[in-house]
């Protein structure tokens, strides 16, 4: 009845407003500190009385002491590039506003111009001058070959035959790609990950600079790092500007003059005299670590469950209509729904997601949310599937039900709302909550373009305290309650639906 | 008050109904019976256009129900119907059924839609069972209510297709008596049935169809004691 429309409706108008604000600039400080990775914090705390020039950085901040996030206090994104790009836009008349995002998505943010620069420990290669334009470099670090302390790998020549892991993208993978006669090489995308490869046996040993190879032998007491000869064609990490800037000379300038006053060594010692990782001695699993941490992981259960409502609520809705658009008796509306369904259903939804968060300014002009994009890209993908399963559950109601609402006089839209959609729901029940219980786990995918959910959270935890499995395991646990709650509410909601047999 | 002239319908090459004219008076209660498949099912459903015709046209108090202007919804609205499997909504409780189409389309109070629902249920003799869900209820049960729940909406006119042919032996008495007292009241009433004894006694008209054609109209008396066709007699013969 009537009270069956309320449910959903009332709670996704909610949805949209509280996304809107959280989207919007109006709010700031509350949802964009729980839902960015920092996002306007930095911005707020800066004073507005400046001439209100606002300039926005990307970065990813999971690379201790260059980038981290101050999980501990507050969640701002802090480190070296932080304070190099504070001290260099201040000095430019800029307000600065920090946006995190997963490293993967910053040359994207760059090209679609999100963001208006990039520092995030990004190194000068060839591949991306094709793509976007860089300062002067700021830093050049050692290499340094991370290993298990008595695998003796301290040299490069120890290092023939061995499989050999890198990041993939950084400075570290050209050096790799040089060294001659390595057994194996392989590159993946978070450094966490390749020291877990060390660890379980299938990597001998990881390129990694020589700061947070510190971070990482600090944390792990089964590893050790050696330095290598530094190399004299590295060209270090610098500023990265969208193709053909004008801020780039500016900067440049500003940088050199931090250069030559010693500015920027005194900043580059601050950072690397700071242990900002832990110390552990325990060689397996130590939960200690997450000391501190607790807190941040947890803000993330309301930021997925934030998300999962909104696209599961919307998903719901639209893909409602599209299974009526797929039983319409108007042809275009059904093929419609079935080339909708064909391509949402047929193209990876994380393709989906970068389109959406990446393609919505340049072609309608309008600022997008992270947390925006990611409801509307999941709901838009889960309709895809729901509109089937409807379609599914509508196709069971008894024709007689539809036979008698028509012989009432019952218009079309009330028998749908009222008589065959909740019959179709009941029927549906078990699909719609494997279809939740599907969103809540893959909500984890949002964290690529900076929405700041468990997942994110946990990655963010990894690379400030140089442990792999503890924040991982944190937050699979919670993972596991939400679902475990979700499919217990399933069960009463169910049971309530039944009473009427 | 309801005028049928040529009425076919056909499935592709398949015809159902051929060429059926009749007009039905205002009060009047037909009892439509013949074998199966004889189309009586598909006549009733065209006169509400459940089943759309190919052919011929249907006029109800001057409104031509075939003419595609015509607001169907109205129409129905005016026009109950029972069926031979209930088809309650499951999952409203009885008075819900009874009261839904009354409120959500003509508009009734709450309050005036229950009232009326509640004297319905104790026309049908169920008033106890108001707030139950029909899986609770018996077959005869359920069918007095969907009676009641088209009663709710004041029609003109009542067709009831097979009502009792679901039922078990023992629960037709039941709801043929709630037929019976509505046929009695004035109420213009088409009856699909197989129940011959109730034909003969509540009718006024019987229709008798065979391979879609309507062969035979009689008042009941006339209808049982001579049939006039050799295959009414037949049917008759294997019924009685």
């Amino acid at each position: 009845m009537s009270r069956w429309l309320k449910w959903v409706v009332t709670p996704l108008a909610a949805l949209i407003l509280v996304t809107g604000i959280a989207g919007g600039s109006g709010f700031g400080g509350f949802f964009a500190s729980l839902t960015g990775d920092a996002g306007l914090a930095l911005a707020a705390g800066e004073s507005t009385s400046d001439s209100g020039k606002t300039i926005i950085m990307g970065t990813s901040p999971d690379y201790p002491p260059y980038e981290s996030v101050d999980a501990k206090n507050g969640g701002d994104i802090i480190g070296l590039d932080v304070e190099i790009a504070k001290a260099i836009t201040e000095r430019l008349g800029y307000t600065l506003e920090i946006s995190g995002m997963d490293f993967s998505g910053l040359i994207a943010a760059l090209q679609t111009e999100r963001v208006d620069f990039v520092m995030s420990a990004m190194s000068v290669t060839e591949e991306r001058k094709q793509s976007i334009d860089f300062s002067d470099s700021y830093y050049a670090a050692r290499n340094t070959i991370v290993a298990l302390k008595d695998s003796g790998l301290t040299t490069e020549d120890a290092l023939k035959g061995k499989r050999v892991g890198v990041q993939l993208g950084s400075t570290q993978e050209e050096a790799v790609m040089k060294m001659e006669g390595l057994g194996e090489i392989k590159k993946l995308d978070k450094l966490p990950n390749l020291i877990l490869e060390i660890k379980s046996g299938r990597l001998d040993a990881v390129i990694v600079e020589d700061a947070v190879a510190a971070g990482y032998t600090d944390a792990n007491p089964d590893l050790s790092f050696a330095m290598l000869e530094p190399n004299p064609e590295d060209l270090g990490y610098a500023i990265a500007f969208p193709k053909g800037s004008e801020l780039i000379p500016a900067f440049n300038a500003e940088l050199q003059k931090m250069k030559d006053s010693g500015e920027l060594q005194t900043l580059v010692d601050k950072w690397f005299n700071t242990k900002s990782g832990v110390k552990s001695t325990k060689k397996g699993i130590d939960f200690s670590v997450l000391n501190g941490y607790v807190g941040y992981i947890f803000k993330g259960i309301f930021v997925t469950l934030l998300f999962t409502l909104v696209s599961a609520v919307f998903g719901f809705i639209w893909g409602g209509i599209l299974s009526l658009f797929k039983i319409s008796s108007i042809a275009p509306l059904r093929w419609f729904a079935t080339v909708y369904t064909s391509i949402f259903r047929g193209t990876p939804l994380l393709l989906q997601l970068f389109l959406i968060y990446y393609g919505t300014p340049q072609l309608f002009n309008y600022d997008i949310s992270p947390l925006m994009a990611a409801g509307l890209a999941f709901g838009l993908n889960s309709a895809a599937y729901l509109s089937e399963t409807i379609r599914g559950g509508i196709m069971a109601v008894d024709k007689g039900q539809r036979e008698a609402a028509i012989a009432l006089g019952i218009p079309y839209k009330t028998m749908m709302i009222s008589i065959i959609f909740p019959q179709a729901v009941k029927n549906i029940l078990p699909a719609l909550v494997n279809e939740c219980v599907a969103l809540v786990k893959e909500s984890s995918l949002v964290s690529i373009i900076g929405v700041a959910d468990l997942m994110r959270r946990a990655n963010v935890v990894q690379a400030n305290t140089f442990k792999a499995f503890e924040a991982l395991l944190l937050v699979g646990a919670i993972y596991y309650v939400l679902v475990l709650t979700l499919t217990s509410l399933a069960g009463l909601l169910e049971r309530r639906m039944r009473r009427s047999d | 008050m309801i005028k049928v002239e040529h009425l076919n319908k056909s499935y592709g090459k398949n015809a159902v109904l051929h060429d059926i004219s009749t007009t039905v008076d205002r009060g009047e209660v037909v009892a439509i019976i013949g074998p199966s498949g004889s189309g009586k099912s598909t006549f009733l459903r065209c006169l509400n256009l459940l089943e759309t015709p190919t052919g011929g046209s249907i006029t109800i108090d001057g409104t031509v129900l075939t003419d595609p202007k015509t607001d169907m919804g109205l129409v129905r609205q005016r026009i109950g119907m029972v069926f031979q499997h209930f088809h309650l909504f499951p999952h409203m409780t009885v008075i819900d059924n009874i009261t839904f189409a009354p409120t959500r389309v003509k508009g009734l109070s709450k309050e005036e839609a229950r009232a009326k629902g509640l004297q319905l249920l104790e026309r049908v003799g169920l008033a106890e069972k108001a707030d139950v869900y029909p899986s609770k209820l018996s077959g005869g049960q359920k069918q007095r209510v969907a009676i009641a729940r088209s009663l709710a909406m004041d029609p003109d006119i009542m067709l009831f297709d097979e009502p009792t042919s679901a039922l078990d032996p023992e629960m037709v008495k039941e709801v043929l008596a709630v037929i019976r007292d509505l046929a009695s009241s004035g109420m213009t009433m088409l009856i699909v049935t197989h129940e011959m004894k109730f034909a003969r006694e509540a009718s006024d008209t019987i229709y008798f169809l065979d391979a879609g054609r309507l062969i035979e109209r009689a008042d009941p008396e006339t209808f049982f004691a001579s049939p006039q066709s050799e295959r009414a007699a037949r049917f008759l013969e294997q019924v009685l």
